[in-house]
């Protein structure tokens, strides 16, 4: 992973000179005086800092710093600062309007395209679903495919929700369907989901040794499309975690199992029965990606599923990022905060659900410059009126590399004309 | 349509099969003392109590005297409201595991099905009904799905346990019919027949209603006849789907209606109008605050989600203050859940609606906005005469919140529901749990 670590910290350096344009207000430097950073690490719970912005990075942090010339001051008064969350699984700016074929790139059905598809190549940072969102306190995410034909459902990408230079990491993860939803692209059983998955990992290793002889067609016939086998190659030779997507304990123990053999690097997502093994995950060095709010059994594969599966999992030394909230991930990508709190009102300590939407995802995808609050990090932070993790609090500022954001979007747009039109 | 002669009535609702046979179970009298009430009635009270006895709430203020053998609660720190009222839910007719022996909630052979009831769909073993009971949730009303124009007889259940249907069903609630406008029945039937359009949708409605009237004054001129004493009167033919919206006509059947842009309610008011029916509510009106004056005028509920969209193009326009813009217009809103991971948490969902709507500049309060989940729920299903409210003389339907209910970090502690306790947070051994979870994690280990 240290390759990817490396390429994002290129682009961030890119992105940062690039951004401006539409939604963003004049770059300035900014300090935001008496926040109560909120960032996953350990703090006094009455702190106040200063946090000084300059250009896209937060170049102070401490008390009684002084106002930069020519900058904004800001009294948060109190008022939480995080990083900008990140939903680590949603289709963002790939999904417009669910039911519009038109708008939708999160799948294809064509059979020659599987693990090659990568959802970067669809991202459209102006969809409303991207604005709305980062209006709410969403800056990062990571954008997943869904399944078309086969088992492999193509690459995530890691997408900053600025106006430019938005893929931070274009190849984060090769997503597989497992468990029951791999069963049925699989022809109806589990076993030959696992066997489809072992054969194309087979494939991509052989091709990957004799790209020649397949070139000149004198080697054997392959499972996969040369573009799909392209795409694995990156997992075979661990530039990308391979994201499986599991639910049944017996499930997740057959692909940490197939993981160790393989020496692939591993992501989990789902794992609703993961607390049933969390020291298996755990010793295996897997993260999970959840919606910690899931807890019914809305399959024979989730009957284990429960309220307290973030906090068994983190007991047991598992690294959490969560998504959410239910089915509604996309278009209220930001309401992975209201999972998240649910997860502490379910026994998580604070800070780890807040490091499973910050810090986490920034470390497991390479993102060294976002996801904590310190000197030197980039200025991807938000603003709360209140506990982030509360619902009824909301972003009173967003910033990305330093640039304001407004908190403005189509929804609040439509409320204002019919609000007013209420109060005349 | 097959039809048969009535035995001695049609569809009286006191004389129908399948009535509830629930009945509440002795429970001592429960005083809980110290606690911030929400009244459901628009009041906050700090410091207060309530008692209640014999399925009742019998007194709330503060120094509420309790006879001796009542059950104290301290109540301090903690919060009280209502039963929540879910109007909205799938619970028992679109059961987990949702496999597709589960799917019963959508009768999608053909546009029109006011003949069929969700309550024969339900499966009192849904896992799903305790979960929403551990969320608060005491009344749901059970509708079916909205692939149909008319997609049926909705019925409104007590969060009981029960082996029948019949044990959870509210004794004497109304029925209601629910209709469903704009892209589901043209989507699922465009291909089958239609209708195809919106304007399909229309046609489909009014040539329904046109045979309901027709089949009304048959009826109503054959009971003027029984009335006068004539005894040679005879009925005319039975037919269910007509006695459905017969009984709309007459008033005891509650319209409850899938609509989500502004527009189409508009056409869909007018329609209530062309044939006399009254319209109780509007589901997912996504766009309702486009009309709030307008529903508010009708005495219509909206009935929207706190925040959920763009799953399709009738759902594109939402705004985080629909409810708000709603009560701005004095009118009726209510949040629903139409889901079984939002009913555990309906008041997490009023708390964002109330928090957008004061950044947008109203003053809301939780004592105001707990009525979209409790009283105004109460009225869309015409059962606010019994619940939805805190008051002297209303169902003992009451829940002990372990702080603000609309916070993300609260959980219902107790909830009683005719003055039974049938959840208790610090009390597993009281859980009662479905069918379905004994033994299924492991031989001796039920679902969590």
């Amino acid at each position: 992973m240290k390759k990817l670590s490396i390429t994002s910290l290129f682009i961030s350096l890119v992105i940062s000179m690039q951004l401006g344009g539409v939604g963003v207000a004049n770059a300035s430097d900014i300090l935001i005086k008496n926040a109560r950073i909120v960032d996953g690490s350990e703090r006094g719970q009455n702190e106040l800092t200063d946090i000084l912005v300059k250009g896209s990075m937060i170049v102070g942090l401490g008390s009684g710093l002084s106002a930069p010339q020519d900058g904004r001051v800001i009294d948060a008064n109190g008022r939480p600062v995080s990083p900008g969350l990140f939903n680590a699984d949603t289709q963002l700016g790939i999904v417009e309007l669910g039911s519009v074929a038109g708008t939708v790139d999160s799948s294809t059905s064509n059979e020659n395209i599987t693990a090659s598809l990568q959802v970067s190549d669809a991202f459209n940072p102006s969809s409303v679903a991207v604005t709305y969102n980062r209006s709410l306190g969403i800056t990062h995410s990571l954008i997943q495919p869904s399944n078309g034909t086969g088992i492999f459902a193509g690459s995530a990408a890691v997408v900053k929700l600025s106006n430019s230079g938005n893929i931070v990491v274009k190849k984060a993860a090769m997503v597989v369907s497992l468990g029951q939803a791999g069963s049925e692209l699989a022809g109806g059983s589990r076993a030959a989901a696992m066997s489809l998955l072992r054969e194309a990992i087979e494939d991509a290793r052989d091709y990957s040794k004799n790209r020649d002889s397949y070139a000149s067609g004198s080697r054997r016939d392959y499972s996969l499309s040369r573009h799909d086998l392209d795409a694995l190659v990156e997992v075979v030779q661990r530039r990308q975690p391979l994201l499986v997507r599991v639910e049944r304990s017996a499930d997740i123990e057959r692909v940490l199992e197939f993981a160790r053999e393989q020496k692939i690097a591993l992501i989990l997502s789902g794992a609703s029965e993961g607390w049933r093994i969390a020291d298996k995950i755990a010793e295996a060095k897997v993260p999970v990606i959840f919606d910690p709010i899931n807890n019914l059994p809305s399959s024979y594969e989730t009957l284990g599923s429960r309220l307290d599966n973030a906090r068994l999992l983190h007991d047991a030394g598992v690294k959490l990022m969560f998504t959410g909230m239910g089915w509604q991930n996309t278009h209220n990508a930001y309401l992975v905060r209201q999972s998240a709190g649910n997860a502490v009102a379910n026994g998580l300590p604070y800070n780890v659900a807040i490091q499973a939407i910050t810090s986490n995802p920034a470390q497991i995808f390479g993102l060294p410059g976002y996801g904590q609050i310190k000197v030197g990090a980039e200025a991807t932070l938000v603003l709360w009126s209140g506990d982030p993790l509360e619902v009824m609090s909301n972003p009173d500022l967003v910033l990305i590399d330093g640039q304001e954001y407004s908190l403005e979007s189509r929804a609040t747009r439509l409320r204002d004309r019919y609000y007013q039109r209420a109060i005349k | 349509m097959p039809s048969e002669k009535p035995s001695d009535s049609d569809e009286s609702s006191s004389l129908s099969p399948f009535s509830s046979t629930y009945l509440a179970p002795q429970a001592p009298a429960t005083v809980i003392r110290g606690a911030t009430l929400l009244t459901g009635t628009g009041q906050q009270l700090d410091n207060a109590d309530i008692l209640f006895s014999d399925g009742k709430i019998t007194a709330l203020g503060s120094e509420v005297k309790a006879p001796a053998e009542a059950v104290e609660i301290n109540g301090v720190g903690l919060w009280v409201t209502p039963g929540i009222i879910d109007v909205h839910s799938h619970v028992g007719v679109y059961s987990n595991p949702a496999v597709r022996a589960h799917s019963d909630g959508n009768e999608a052979v053909a546009p029109a099905t006011a003949k069929v009831w969700a309550e024969h769909s339900v499966w009192p073993q849904d896992p799903n009904f305790e979960k929403a009971l551990a969320g608060g949730v005491t009344t749901a009303q059970i509708l079916p799905g909205s692939a149909n124009l008319f997609g049926g007889r909705g019925v409104t259940l007590k969060n009981v346990p029960s082996v029948t249907m019949m044990g959870m069903k509210f004794p004497d609630a109304p029925h209601s019919l629910k209709m469903a406008c704009g892209e589901n029945p043209k989507r699922v039937y465009g291909e089958k027949g239609g209708p195809g359009t919106r304007m399909g949708n229309m046609a489909g409605y009014r040539t329904a209603w046109i045979a309901a009237k027709a089949y009304d004054k048959s009826w109503s001129e054959y009971e003027e006849k029984l009335a006068k004493g004539d005894k040679s009167a005879e009925a005319p033919g039975r037919d269910l789907e007509m006695e459905t919206l017969r009984g709309v006509l007459k008033g005891d059947i509650k319209i409850h209606n899938h609509c989500y842009r502004a527009d189409e309610m508009a056409n869909m008011i007018e329609l209530s109008k062309e044939f006399g029916y009254k319209i109780t509510a509007f589901h997912h009106a996504v766009e309702a605050y486009k009309i709030a004056p307008l529903l508010a005028e009708n005495d219509i509920c909206a009935v929207v989600w706190a925040d959920w969209w763009g799953f399709k193009q009738e759902a594109y326009d939402m705004i985080r203050e629909n409810a708000a813009l709603i009560e701005l217009a004095k009118g009726c809103a209510i949040i629903h859940s139409d889901d079984e991971t939002q009913i555990q948490r309906l008041p997490q969902e009023v708390g964002k609606a109330m928090a957008a709507a004061n950044r947008m500049g109203m003053n809301l309060t939780p004592a105001q906005v707990i009525k979209w989940i409790t009283s105004n729920s109460a009225k869309s299903i015409g059962l606010d005469d019994r619940i939805g409210s805190l008051k002297t003389g209303m169902n003992a339907d009451v829940v002990l919140w372990s702080g603000n209910p609309l916070s993300v970090y609260s959980k219902a502690d107790k909830v009683w529901i005719d003055g039974v306790l049938r959840f208790d947070r610090s009390a597993p051994e009281l859980k009662h749990t479905s069918d379905f979870n004994l033994g299924i994690i492991t031989p001796a280990g039920d679902r969590p």
